[in-house]
């Protein structure tokens, strides 16, 4: 068998790949990321309230997710002590609005920077568009991302990086033009995907549906669209299509688990595997991740699963047709684009301005001892955070991130989803594609 | 204009790529600017090659010069990219540490001593390069700090090497420009810190939060109220106190709150006297303006 080793960029970190090929064909596969940094211990032994600064720094692009993870699982563990917090409904949207922004500025810079210039490998015409810094699109796609960031901005003061979501509501009390603000901003990202990403108007793209998507739909995603069709893109890629949702976002965004059938989201039945992962001490470890099981076995997470779960339309039908295939899966990551700026906008017309934005616990920090567990949608799909408390201090801390589900090792078992879905690709340029469809992060994975 | 560019080289080490996350932020027309300017000749986001590795080890084997090579992230010791890391710094004529990881290792330093920062360890000079480094131009090592660092900093020094007016840089090699300004300088809350005002409660727009909730405004060098993070805001402007994150002692603990001794903050801003500091409490207090009592949209008097 002969053995390549790769080196995957344009991600959040990096990650090594390990291809044994037999007869032309993808025999099996490692994923491996190489670095790690020890958040887990380092919060371990600080004040609890600390986890709120320290957490975001897991990753650059969905450390605000991070920190809603972190927030929910102080609040959680301050529940199960007897304590249920009060949250406004001003505080909740908030809360919602600016996660959405954080995973819709993933989005456009994932499809446009990250993606794209791996396709125009496949074909050459779109590198105008599409080669990274000199294309016009790239450029394009950057400055639209940071419609999103900068509406994050203004409700959470800067982006990366912030901790606005505290235990019992967030830090900022908007004013009337900083909302009419954010809400420029999301039109302008509306008015970007159907100007650029779909060049449709957006009632017609809603109503499409199944293959009819693939016809009707121009603009750059159209592009990407007709490399997959004519390179096969539509049929390779494919994993274990069970799909897993641990976070809810009204109304967009259901929680469950899907195998055959959709079922409820138990976080009981959430469990880390680590014989391949180099905390064990077997020699077996070939990655800085752990493998993340869900009744003992993998499941893919991130907008596919969330969307398949949720019942969109058009990635629903897309999927009963073309399944869990790169051109699905990319797919449904832009869909997202849309679909949480809409519900965006629906989310800022309920904000009442005049409620208040933080509600304190009167808990005393220095004294609560408890355990709770945070369960929010990043950008890549389902983030848990758990934390144990003594006295005021973290005793321990367990962050199982989007991309452990899909991205971390085997098991004695199964394959890792990522591993599983590069078998049989006859091509080290199609190894990358399905890799990337799957939004890799290194640096959330290692941790 | 045909100016030739100058080359840059970007390189990650142990990061949460915020940094990189941060400088894409950037607005238009710095980001515009220095893709003008700047020839990148690598940055793990934006190269377009099939084998990235490649051009690092071409630029190592035929000691290619580098106009500015930028660091992201710390250094593991024992990682053979630390050896790589030091052969670009004396392949380049400036040497940029971007954000406080590759400044003084950061949270990845905190419990692994092998982790450290281009100059620095923590506090402690020295790091990778050592204490006495300087690139083949003559320069120290350019530490924009920062958790992250905000875009203009990164991109208007970079600027400023183009055109040949290198920055002026304080005791820790940062550009004074921004560093020599505290977090503080331009904070719209500013009234209530100096009328001794404090945030009694999180989520309003009123009070100062260096009374309660740990602000570190007024010791933190950095100019994120005089240069506004996205274009738009701050921390303290969005209620949050500054953690301060441009600073060598970051993270610190307890950072939601302001530690007391006899009832005067423990820690007082730069050059304040502990006795000053009562003294003009009693005054300030005794004459704080009416406005700054009531909440900000409440008529006043």
């Amino acid at each position: 068998m002969r053995l390549s080793k790769h080196t995957l960029t344009r991600l959040e970190g990096e990650v090594k790949l390990k291809l044994f090929w037999s007869a032309g064909k993808v025999k099996d596969a490692y994923v491996a990321v190489p670095h790690f940094r020890g958040f887990e211990r380092i919060l371990v032994d600080r004040p609890l309230l600390d986890a709120t600064v320290i957490t975001p720094r897991v990753c650059g692009i969905c450390g605000h997710a991070h920190l809603r993870a972190t927030v929910e699982a102080i609040e959680d563990a301050f529940k199960r002590g007897g304590y249920n917090t009060l949250l406004t409904n001003k505080a909740k949207l908030m809360r919602d609005i600016t996660l959405m922004l954080e995973i819709i500025q993933n989005h456009i810079k994932w499809f446009y920077l990250y993606l794209m210039p791996d396709i125009v490998r496949l074909d050459p015409k779109l590198e105008d568009k599409f080669t990274p810094v000199k294309g016009s699109r790239w450029r394009e796609g950057l400055r639209a991302s940071n419609y999103a960031t900068k509406a994050l901005a203004t409700l959470a003061g800067q982006w990366p990086h912030n901790s606005y979501i505290v235990p019992g509501g967030v830090t900022s009390d908007p004013t009337d033009s900083d909302i009419v603000s954010v809400e420029s901003l999301v039109n302008r990202i509306i008015e970007f995907f159907k100007n650029y990403v779909v060049n449709l108007d957006i009632d017609s793209y809603l109503g499409l549906k199944g293959k009819e998507i693939l016809d009707v739909v121009g603009g750059d995603l159209g592009d990407f669209f007709k490399v997959c069709r004519d390179r096969g893109l539509d049929s390779i890629g494919k994993s274990y299509k069970r799909f897993l949702t641990g976070g809810y976002i009204e109304p967009c965004v259901m929680n469950g688990v899907k195998t055959k059938r959709t079922c409820k989201f138990d976080i009981a039945r959430v469990y880390e595997a680590d014989a391949y992962s180099f905390f064990s001490a077997n020699g077996k470890g070939y990655s800085w991740a752990k493998a993340a099981r869900y009744n003992g076995m993998p499941f893919e997470t991130g907008p596919i699963a969330r969307q398949v779960i949720s019942k969109n339309p058009r990635v629903t039908s897309l999927f009963k047709v073309l399944e869990d295939s790169v051109l699905v899966r990319v797919f449904a990551r832009v869909d997202e684009i849309l679909t949480l700026s809409l519900s965006i906008l629906e989310k800022l017309k309920k904000i009442d301005l005049s409620e208040d934005s933080w509600i304190e616990s009167g808990i005393d920090m220095d004294k609560f001892s408890g355990a709770g567990v945070g369960v929010v949608e990043a950008a890549r799909g389902t983030l848990i955070h758990k934390l144990a408390v003594e006295g005021g201090r973290i005793k321990s801390y367990d962050i199982i991130t989007p991309t452990v589900w899909n991205l971390g090792p085997r098991d004695d078992v199964y394959l890792g989803v990522v591993e599983k879905a590069l078998i049989g690709l006859d091509s080290e340029p199609f190894a990358y594609i399905v890799l990337r469809s799957f939004d890799v992060c290194s640096v959330c994975t290692s941790h | 204009m045909s100016a030739r560019k100058q080359t840059l080289v970007w390189l990650q080490g142990l990061t949460c790529c915020g940094n990189t996350q941060s400088f894409l932020c950037a607005e238009d027309h710095l980001m515009d600017e220095f893709l003008d300017k700047v020839e990148i000749l690598y940055h793990p986001l934006l190269n377009d090659e099939e084998d990235p590795e490649y051009i690092i080890s071409d630029i190592l084997k035929t000691n290619k010069k580098i106009g500015v090579f930028v660091l992201e992230g710390a250094v593991n010791l024992n990682d053979k990219l630390a050896d790589d890391i030091k052969k670009l710094c004396i392949l380049s004529d400036y040497v940029i540490a971007l954000g406080n990881c590759a400044v003084h290792g950061n949270i990845p330093a905190l419990k692994d001593t092998n982790v450290v920062g281009l100059q620095y360890r923590r506090t402690t000079k020295g790091g990778l390069l050592g204490a006495d480094f300087k690139t083949r131009s003559g320069y120290p090592v350019i530490n924009i700090s920062g958790c992250p660092a905000h875009p203009e900093w990164f991109i208007s020094t970079v600027l400023s090497i183009v055109s040949g007016k290198l920055p002026a840089l304080d005791k820790f090699g940062r550009p004074k420009e921004f560093y020599a300004y505290s977090s503080h300088d331009g904070c719209i809350r500013n009234q209530y810190y100096e009328w001794r005002v404090e945030a009694e409660v999180l989520g309003r727009k009123e009070g100062c939060l260096f009374y309660r909730f740990g602000c570190r405004g007024p010791m933190t060098g950095a100019s994120c109220n005089r240069k506004l993070w996205n274009g738009i805001s701050s921390k303290q402007r969005s209620g949050q106190p500054c953690f301060g994150c441009t600073e060598f002692d970051f993270p610190r603990e307890n950072m939601w709150r302001t530690k007391y001794n006899m009832g005067v903050p423990a820690e007082l801003p730069p050059g304040v006297s502990l006795r000053g500091y009562i003294m003009a409490s009693g005054i300030l207090k005794t004459f704080t303006p009416n406005r700054l009592k009531k909440r900000l949209f409440d008529e006043a008097e």
